[in-house]
């Protein structure tokens, strides 16, 4: 466990060595997948604090980015006289798009922060020696646990955020700006493809970044040093390297996937 | 003691189920899916000249009711024809021999689907049967573009000579903009200015000096190129011995049209097929490509 | 109560160092250090902050190897252990962290039964018992549904001692059990520590610097200096041998053989009177 600090060469050697030192933190976690069966419950316990914990705000969230969506989409698209396709753009811009990144995002800043936090701080008061001692495998129900828990999650999140974006549409179209509710579904059904929407965008996307953001997160927490400076510099970095990581990733994959 | 697993589980365990219903909702609700029918369907073949841009799964429509889906399209090397299986619900088994099927299009820029008008003939198509009598795709490009005679091949336009022309109305013409004759670009608009005598706009057309031999009692028009494109000024030939020269002006203008008007018209006094003039009357003029 | 009897017959020794080196970071901790724990007795381990008493007891339980050397316990060399071989003999050994660790997540009866609950199958009644036994053993059975944020350091290290022995080893570690302790609180420990060498015969290894304390339970004493042992014995008469070392370390002053200035170039250059120093 006890991971070096990389020496302060430069930028671009120190993110290397991030990079790498992620990618063999995942080689280990993953090596640990068969052991930490023994450990479904605390799996489930995280799922439950990764998870649950994370609908209110993005439900909240969806609601809103829904909302503010179909507003400006009525307003570009009246202008071509268009209104009546809003509700499709939309639905397709949230599920391709917006839903699995912003997500991913208010994922990282729930989820991911307090993941890193909680490791870092029980590095910081040797709970994960004490496992050890204890003959139990931290990787396996500390790291492991976490990082599937963010994998499920993530997914089922999404899901919930676009169906409440969709609802935040209907709200605001039909109910504030008059489109008609009739004209609001047919054209989302007629557009969406359960394959390169949902499947592609929603499931895929939001499964790719529920596993980059847990694993930066449960891998900043196990690799910083275990001091209070050290916490919260991990759970900037847990937020900064999750971003720009969901962004990038997001750009490769609507590459394939288009 | 306390017992905080079974909470954790209830509470993860709503969570879950409260994902997947909102996946179900999103997959079956809001996408494609809520138009497939699940049930047994048969397939039927049917052949069009011109399949226009009907895709797979698009819907196959009786009186407008959804009842199967286009299953495949394909062109058979040497026929000029494209063969179009229709995969339609088993419930629908009692369509006429007679009947017709027809590419259709959803609205004026919606996806196309299939419509089967019903005939009167008491035999029914059996399930893998044929409907011969197919009507097909009428491009709405096509009938724009008859209608208002646009063209789209840009030309480098080397030496031109000017030509002004009055317009009582330039629309949203603008500087640049393609002047064409038959559709085929034959220079540009060099300049579009208000008369502050004859209050109305005055457009330099800069033409290509290979088209020396307009005759000088030619007209033109403001016209727009597709639906929502921009817009361009048409000549269209007169039949005047003398050819238009540098810094000539033509007499016969038509002003740009409200789209909004023609296109209501258009649609409201009938089918695609009704060969009717649709000039607004504005000018004596027919419109480019209409004769 | 699932320990299987281990013991080599005619061995005294349940811990056994030979020869044990390891550099950190460039650094010498050990140097062929020679160090024999006796079965059933109470040791402590002694010596100058940063000497790696705490590294040394890391090397008993396997989570640091050393770079030369073997450390045997109960007869097995400890190096060669493989993640699944260590886990077994951790499940032997308790080990009490300076700072506790309880689990945060956890309340105090939870965090008791957590090992019993990792590596065991048994019913929820019998877990239950086990840990209310352990509890009352150290006099929180009353705090069970408490969450370590609400003890105090030393109830906190009380249940961390009760978490230590719900597997009854045959050995446990304590690295530095007194600190931070108030008077009341450090005899309680003391007393714990006591009663479990002298009830249940588990062998006890302490890193302390609290001499006092050591010299009322600790029958043999380690000071360990420079990687080395430098002297052992019972706590009386190491205290009188004599030796620059003891005579600096229970006598507390301040510079000796661990020098009161950590190692740095000539004062004089360093302040820039290079020239007169010549």
């Amino acid at each position: 466990m006890n991971v070096r600090e990389p020496q302060r060469n430069n930028v671009v050697t120190q993110s290397l060595a991030q990079i790498g030192a992620c990618g063999l933190f995942l080689v280990t976690l993953l090596a640990a997948i068969p052991r930490s069966f023994r450990y479904v419950r605390e799996t489930i316990r995280q799922l439950w604090f990764v998870g649950a914990m994370s609908l209110t705000i993005i439900m909240v969230c969806g609601l809103f980015v829904g909302m503010v969506l179909m507003l400006q989409l009525y307003h570009v698209l009246s202008i071509f006289g268009g209104t009546s396709a809003s509700g499709m753009v939309v639905a397709l811009s949230v599920y391709r798009e917006l839903g699995p990144v912003v997500t991913a995002l208010l994922f990282a800043g729930r989820a991911g922060t307090s993941i890193t936090a909680e490791i870092g701080l029980m590095r910081a008061t040797d709970q994960i020696d004490a496992m050890e001692m204890m003959a139990v495998d931290p990787i396996a129900y500390v790291a492991t646990p976490r990082f599937l828990a963010g994998l499920i999650a993530m997914p089922l999140l999404c899901c919930v955020f676009c169906a409440m974006a969709v609802l935040g549409g209907h709200l605001v179209g039909v109910t504030w700006l008059g489109i008609d509710n009739g004209t609001f579904w047919s054209n989302m059904t007629a557009e969406v493809d359960v394959h390169t929407d949902i499947v592609n965008g929603v499931l895929l996307k939001s499964l790719a970044f529920g596993a980059v953001v847990s694993l930066i997160a449960v891998f900043q927490g196990f690799t910083t040093p275990p001091t209070s400076e050290g916490v919260a510099y991990a759970t900037t970095r847990t937020v900064v390297a999750s971003s720009i990581a969901i962004l990038a990733l997001d750009f490769v994959l609507t590459a394939f996937l288009m | 003691m306390s017992q905080p697993r079974s909470s954790y589980a209830v509470g993860t365990g709503l969570f879950i189920v409260l994902g997947f219903a909102a996946l179900a909702y999103l997959a079956t609700q809001t996408s494609s899916v809520a138009n497939v029918h699940q049930g047994d369907s048969y397939t039927l073949d049917t052949q069009f000249t011109n399949i226009g841009q009907l895709k797979e799964r698009a819907p196959v429509k009786i009186a407008g009711v959804r009842v199967g889906q286009v299953k495949s399209i394909t062109l058979t090397p040497g026929h000029e024809v494209a063969d179009v299986k229709l995969s339609i619900d088993k419930t629908y088994d009692k369509i006429p021999q007679d009947s017709v099927a027809t590419i259709f299009t959803s609205g004026l820029l919606g996806d196309q689907y299939v419509g089967i008008q019903y005939g009167s003939a008491k035999q029914v198509v059996a399930a893998g049967g044929t409907l011969s009598r197919t009507k097909s795709t009428e491009p709405l490009e096509e009938m724009l573009g008859k209608f208002f005679g646009a063209g789209s091949v840009v030309d480098n336009v080397g030496g031109s000579y000017m030509v002004k022309a009055d317009f009582s109305n330039v629309g949203a013409l603008s500087v640049g903009a393609p002047v064409k004759m038959a559709g085929v670009v034959i220079g540009s608009v060099q300049s579009v200015h208000a008369d502050p005598v004859k209050l109305n706009a005055q457009v330099v057309l800069a033409i290509d000096k290979r088209y020396n031999a307009i005759p000088d009692d030619s007209s033109a028009a403001v016209f727009t190129s597709g639906l929502i494109g921009t817009q361009y000024v048409a000549i269209q030939p007169g039949g005047s011995p003398d050819a238009l020269k540098d810094g000539d002006e033509m007499i016969l203008t038509q002003s740009a049209m409200q789209l909004e008007d023609l296109i209501g018209k258009f649609l409201v006094n009938g089918s695609p097929n009704d060969k009717k003039d649709a000039g607004n009357g504005k000018s004596s003029d027919t419109p480019a490509g209409k004769h | 109560m699932t320990q299987p009897d281990r013991q080599p017959p005619d061995d005294s020794t349940l811990v056994r160092i030979r020869g044990l080196t390891t550099v950190l970071n460039g650094k010498t901790i050990f140097d062929a250090l020679d160090l024999d724990i006796p079965r059933g007795k109470i040791t402590a381990i002694m010596g100058p902050s940063g000497t790696g008493k705490t590294t040394l007891l890391k090397h008993i339980t396997g989570q640091m190897r050393p770079d030369a050397g073997e450390i045997r316990v109960n007869g097995e060399n400890v190096a060669d252990m493989s993640r699944e071989q260590l886990y077994k003999m951790r499940e032997g050994i308790g080990y009490l962290f300076q700072n506790s660790a309880l689990l945060t997540d956890f309340d105090v009866f939870e965090n008791v039964a957590f090992p019993l609950r990792q590596h065991t199958q048994l019913p929820e009644v019998l877990i239950r018992n086990l840990v209310l036994l352990k509890l009352q053993a150290v006099g929180l059975r009353g705090a069970a549904g408490l969450m370590p944020n609400e003890l105090s350091g030393g109830m906190a290290r009380r249940v961390a001692l009760a978490r230590a022995i719900v597997f009854d080893p045959m050995l446990i570690l304590y690295d530095e059990p007194f600190v931070g302790l108030d008077p009341v609180a450090l005899n309680q420990v003391l007393k714990l520590i006591r009663t479990l060498n002298q009830t249940l015969g588990i062998t006890s290894v302490l890193v302390a610097h609290e001499l006092e304390a050591v010299k009322q339970i600790a029958e043999h004493v380690f000071l360990i200096a420079n990687g080395k042992v430098v002297a052992q014995g019972d706590p009386k008469t190491i205290a009188n041998d004599g030796s620059p070392w003891t005579r600096q370390f229970f006598g507390g002053e301040a510079d000796g053989p661990v020098p009161f200035q950590y190692p740095a170039g000539d004062y004089a250059e360093a302040l820039g009177f290079s020239g007169a120093a010549k």
